[in-house]
């Protein structure tokens, strides 16, 4: 009885106490949550046009976001900085296409995603190697990103909401708009959709994979870039960075590899369901960090009664 | 053929590898390795610290060609704080020839720790590893000077609560730290003080994949709204603690960190937002005593530092540790030599000299220090010294000294190291203990 | 020449299915085991042994536990290191719980536990395919190595949440903790995993091994074959886990010393799979290639500036070397996507050949 108390009763009865308080952490949560869908969405761009599971997408993100400060501490202004930094990252699109996609295209799924792990390694070491491993301010006030705070008071409590993290939930609505639209409307986005569907159709009617696979890749590119900035400026910059790739993972699992609205719905929900069960459920009853494996273990129960996900494609076996 | 012609390069790589003898030292120097790390998620505060241990030893070598016309030859073996990497490190410095192992992660330490009774070289940990180093009858070969972890939480509890442990008598402290052994180090000290005082502990971890984005501890602390915040944070969780604290507008002046959590570019993230942040120090930095002075001019200056001069980091506190840290070390050889009337000393002479080191007050200012270390002696039964510390205060742009020398609770502290430091010994035998010392 | 198969006839089935169905593999193999057992021990620094053989050979060990399962028995796992780490805590509480036994058999009992774990986290696979199946192996890695952290039992209340190893004897000599001499410590090492790597190569190419390979190659068609795919799954989960959890066991207690719960976290994981991979999948030889390879190289290539007389920075090296590893994976993934082991087979196959290619 009292088991079924500490789980089941006293948890909403904290959060009916303070709703304020609830109100704080769900919001939390949703921050978190919109990262995580914009991680998941830099793989599932790539898993769909092309099989491959992209594991360097968290390095990306740390690499794009150093490049930024980097080239801004070298005195290029922020403004500037933006665009060269894109620049970079196709450069990086062109030259993980060529040098180690080209080569490997038609090799089973297992090797790809080992390619990528490879990539990783090699971005760590470049990027250390550049930038140093010390921790660097992201340039929030230089991109005019405000960073003042609301105050409100729900309830007759008190609900913080950061300016920047507002920022980044409609930035990170509007990248998505542009990006479906992107999709859905321009050629090139078609093309992408119908390498997805069908490579050897796609590669019969004329759609050049090499070209689609840079220019996926390179949208990956922004994205990262897009959620460096964010993340970097809740943060600091610096290698650690990378462990938020691991959280994408269950955003996947739950979303569907394929699925861009999964990504998007998958990574909200992962983001705010942990964040309440770590605070009325992990803190109180197991000792707190349960962030760690909560996003991985709720998607495996998810999973079990939809193995391809809540939005993926349904699998289809044939012998 | 193309296949096989890589693969010769590639395996021509390995075996060339293979094939190297490892290096012999030269004849007049001792080898002093650092077991460095300015790789991975700590190397924001591994660098500055690591730069101010090169420089002084390269500022003795340029200035007087050594200690006692010996070469003093740092070496760094980088980690990434890996403890695999640190075996390795461990066992190629080890073959070189090391006389002192300067192991850095609370995890290579615990490594190393049961090694060094059987492979006989000092382990010098300052103001790191396991507290109950300090009982140097069970540790004969383990070093932290000039303060341990649970000095320094004893002497944070102390401030925080005006010299009077008993005025916390029902209020609650939180301890934020990271889940790691460095991190649970205190709280058997903390628990035992919770206990006897009438304080609430509320030890809130920290998980190494979570140090960037702690706001659930954050909203936790301010759903529990303790009185205090003590914070156990290493590397790239400082900054993510303190910007956290900075947007739940957790006020500043009841949030204080240990040592490692004072690093001036974590700071530097939040800015005037973080004034009134403490941190605890054994070092103070001084850029204009002579020391620095002569590191400025002949290892800065001629730019064979490896330090980041734009971000000021010569003026940082982690940097003049480093320094300090150095100093420590570069004493011990100094004694073992005088003692032994040698000059090239070995690790167990070494071992000697960091078992009587003595930095008082007259001896830091002949070396050049007065005032950046609290003076601390060392015996065979107190190896860490127990200098004390200072409290530390961000004033917006850089820290500040804003206590006088504080010391922990001897009486509350020694049971408890006694206590452990017998249960390692127990737990790991046979383990070897100097009957001689008294 | 050297591999002339020439003269050396087969007169049956049994025969053409032998283990060294050419004479010269055999030879090679007893020299490799005479280099193992006699040379190497007697020619090999301290450093040698502790920093390469060591963990070559341990390393070798998980890769081929995690081969089994996802070489044999195509069930991709991302949660080799945490396994490990399940076998270490086994043994550890094993060896505090009954101090007086056996080192072998301490290490043969923790390999139960990772195993019984390995196929409760198993049990997925039974719906979930490819790389859902590999994220939700990330769940058992998470989740175990936040239990190693929170479970205060399982470190015997440390105070630093490690594990240390004391010194253990076996038969008078001192096998584990800081006393034991690295010869003795390379010894039991290599004869815990000649004996584990004798059992696989006959499992794999007994009657489980096959029906793994089934249930790899396509397992709806195996299970209209009549396989029992729960079976099959599970056993191959069972089996992979416990040569894991031994591989975790002999690393913190002959190698490491002492072990932290984040030890066994993804990069451990990451580690063994690059050597699964890079070794080549489905090959028992690939594993000791791969270990050759990822663990022994690094350590190599860091001492290869100082014997050059070059001054770069430990950190800088450390940074390259990174950058070589990461560069040398895709490299051979390029060169040879099966693995060490195929090429191996290919030269093999030219030197049977040779001197006259056609």
């Amino acid at each position: 009885m009292e088991l079924l108390n500490v789980l089941f009763i006293k948890p909403f009865a904290d959060m009916f106490a303070a709703p304020d308080f609830l109100l704080q952490v769900l919001w939390e949560g949703l921050v978190s949550g919109v990262l995580y869908a914009l991680i998941a969405l830099g793989f599932v761009l790539i898993y769909k046009s092309s099989r491959i599971f992209n594991f360097a997408q968290g390095i990306m993100v740390v690499f794009a976001a150093l490049t930024l400060v980097g080239l801004h501490e070298a005195g290029v202004p922020a403004l500037l900085a933006v665009p060269l930094t894109l620049l970079v990252m196709f450069g990086l699109a062109v030259a993980i296409e060529r040098v180690v996609l080209r080569p490997l295209v038609n090799q089973p799924d297992i090797i790809l995603f080992m390619a990528t792990i490879g990539i990783t390694l090699f971005l760590v070491g470049f990027g250390e190697l550049i930038f140093g491993g010390e921790n660097k301010v992201m340039i929030t006030e230089q991109l005019f990103i405000p960073t003042g705070s609301f105050e409100l008071e729900p309830f007759g409590g008190f609900l913080l909401i950061e300016q920047k993290d507002l920022t980044a939930v409609i930035g990170a609505v509007v990248l998505v708009g542009l990006l479906l639209l992107f999709l859905n409307k321009s050629k090139m986005g078609r093309a992408i959709r119908a390498l997805g569907d069908d490579h050897q159709a796609a590669l019969s009617v004329g759609i050049s994979l090499s070209t689609i696979w840079v220019l996926v890749w390179f949208i990956a590119g922004i994205i990262a870039l897009a959620t460096g900035i964010v993340w970097g400026a809740r943060a600091g910059v610096s290698f650690a960075l990378e462990v938020i790739a691991y959280k994408a993972l269950p955003v996947l699992m739950l979303g569907g590899l394929e699925s861009v609205l999964g990504a998007i719905l998958g990574g909200l929900a992962i983001g705010i369901l942990e964040k309440l069960f770590e605070i009325y459920w992990g803190q109180p009853l197991l000792g707190g960090n349960t962030e760690t494996w909560f996003a991985f273990v709720f998607a495996l129960i998810v999973l079990l009664f939809r193995p391809q996900g809540l939005f993926g494609e349904r699998i289809i076996e044939r012998v | 053929m193309r296949l096989f012609g890589k693969l010769a390069i590639a395996s021509a790589i390995a075996v060339a590898g293979a094939a190297i003898a490892l290096p012999a030292s030269a004849e007049d120097s001792v080898k002093l390795p650092n077991l460095s790390y300015r790789t991975g998620p700590f190397a924001a505060t591994g660098i500055p610290l690591m730069n101010g241990q090169r420089d002084y030893m390269l500022m003795l070598n340029e200035r007087d060609g050594g200690i006692n016309g010996v070469k003093l030859g740092y070496e760094e073996c980088e980690t990434g704080y890996n403890t695999e990497k640190g075996v390795e490190c461990y066992e190629k410095m080890k073959a070189e020839g090391a006389i002192v192992t300067q192991p850095w992660s609370t995890g290579i330490t615990l490594q190393v720790l049961p090694k060094s009774n059987v492979d006989k070289i000092p382990i010098l940990a300052p103001g790191y590893g396991f507290s109950a180093m300090q009982d140097g009858k069970t540790f004969q070969w383990a070093f932290n000077p000039p303060a341990s972890y649970w000095d320094g939480a004893s002497m944070i509890l102390n401030s925080i609560a005006d010299g009077n442990l008993d005025n916390l008598k029902g209020k609650k402290v939180a301890f934020l730290h990271l889940d790691h052994p460095f991190g649970k180090e205190p709280i058997p000290l903390l628990e035992a003080l919770a206990a006897k005082h009438g304080f609430t502990l509320l030890p809130i971890p920290v998980g190494l994949k979570e140090m960037q984005n702690q706001s659930a501890q954050w909203l936790q602390i301010r759903r529990e709204r303790p009185d205090f915040v003590v914070m156990w944070g290493w590397g790239a969780m400082n900054a993510g603690a303190i910007t956290e604290a900075v947007k739940t507008k957790y006020p500043m002046n009841q949030f204080v960190g240990i040592w490692w959590s004072g690093l001036d570019g974590d700071l530097k993230l939040v800015g005037d937002a973080g004034k009134g942040y403490r941190s605890l120090s054994w070092s103070l930095p001084n850029s204009e005593s002579k020391i620095m002075k002569d590191i400025k001019q002949l290892v800065v200056e001629p730019g064979h530092s490896l330090i980041n001069r734009d971000a000021g980091e010569f003026e940082w506190v982690f940097y003049q540790r480093g320094v300090m840290i150095s100093l420590m070390l570069a004493e011990g050889v100094k004694t073992a030599q005088d003692h032994f009337d040698a000059k090239v000393i070995n690790a167990e002479q070494l071992r000697w000299g960091l078992e009587n080191l003595k930095l008082d007050d007259a001896r830091l200012k002949e070396l050049g220090a007065d005032g950046m270390l609290p003076p601390f002696s060392t015996s065979c039964s107190n190896h860490t010294g127990h200098s004390g510390a200072w409290m530390l205060e961000w004033d917006g742009t850089k820290f500040v000294q804003a206590s006088d020398l504080l010391q922990a609770d001897r009486a509350a502290i020694d049971p408890i190291a006694e206590k452990a430091a017998k249960e390692y010994a127990d737990a790991n035998q046979p383990w070897p203990v100097n009957g001689e010392c008294k | 020449m050297l591999y002339r198969t020439a003269g050396q006839f087969k007169t049956s089935y049994h025969a053409d299915h032998a283990l060294f169905p050419v004479r010269q593999d055999a030879w090679l193999l007893g020299v490799i085991l005479v280099c193992a057992f006699v040379v190497i021990p007697a020619v090999a620094s301290e450093f040698a042994i502790n920093a390469l053989l060591i963990p070559v050979l341990i390393y070798a060990l998980a890769a081929l536990g995690l081969n089994i399962l996802t070489g044999y028995a195509g069930q991709l796992s991302l949660g080799t290191g945490a396994f490990m780490g399940v076998g270490a805590y086994a043994c550890y509480k094993i060896i505090t719980i009954f101090p007086d036994l056996n080192l072998v058999v301490a290490i043969a009992l923790s390999g139960f536990f990772s195993a019984a774990v390995g196929v409760a986290f198993g049990l997925p696979s039974l719906r979930i395919k490819g790389f859902y199946l590999a994220i939700a192996t990330l769940a058992a890695q998470f989740f175990l190595v936040w239990l190693f952290e929170k479970w205060s039992w399982l470190y015997n209340y440390n105070a630093s949440g490690a594990i240390q190893v004391a010194n253990v004897d076996m038969f008078g000599i001192t096998v584990a903790g800081p006393n034991a001499a690295p010869v003795t410590q390379y010894y039991f090492v290599l004869g815990v995993v000649a004996v584990v790597t004798w059992f696989a190569i006959n499992i794999t190419r007994g009657r489980i091994g096959r029906v793994w390979k089934s249930v790899r190659d396509m397992d709806i068609a195996a299970e209209l074959v009549g396989i029992d795919l729960m079976k099959a799954k599970l056993s191959a989960f069972a089996v992979s886990s416990y040569i894991v959890g031994i591989a975790g066991a002999l690393f913190v207690f002959l190698w490491r010393g002492a072990a932290e719960p984040n030890l066994f976290d993804i990069p451990l994981s990451f580690r063994v799979l690059f050597i699964a991979i890079i070794g080549g999948l489905g090959s028992i030889m690939g594993n000791y290639l791969g270990a050759i390879l990822i663990v022994a190289l690094p350590v190599m290539l860091g001492t290869l500036p100082g014997a050059f007389g070059l001054t770069i920075a430990s950190a800088t090296v450390e940074h390259l070397n990174v950058m070589i590893i990461g560069a040398l994976i895709i490299f051979f993934l390029i060169v040879e996507p099966h693995g060490l082991a195929r090429l191996w087979a290919i030269i093999r196959e030219k030197l049977i050949m040779w001197p006259f290619p056609h």
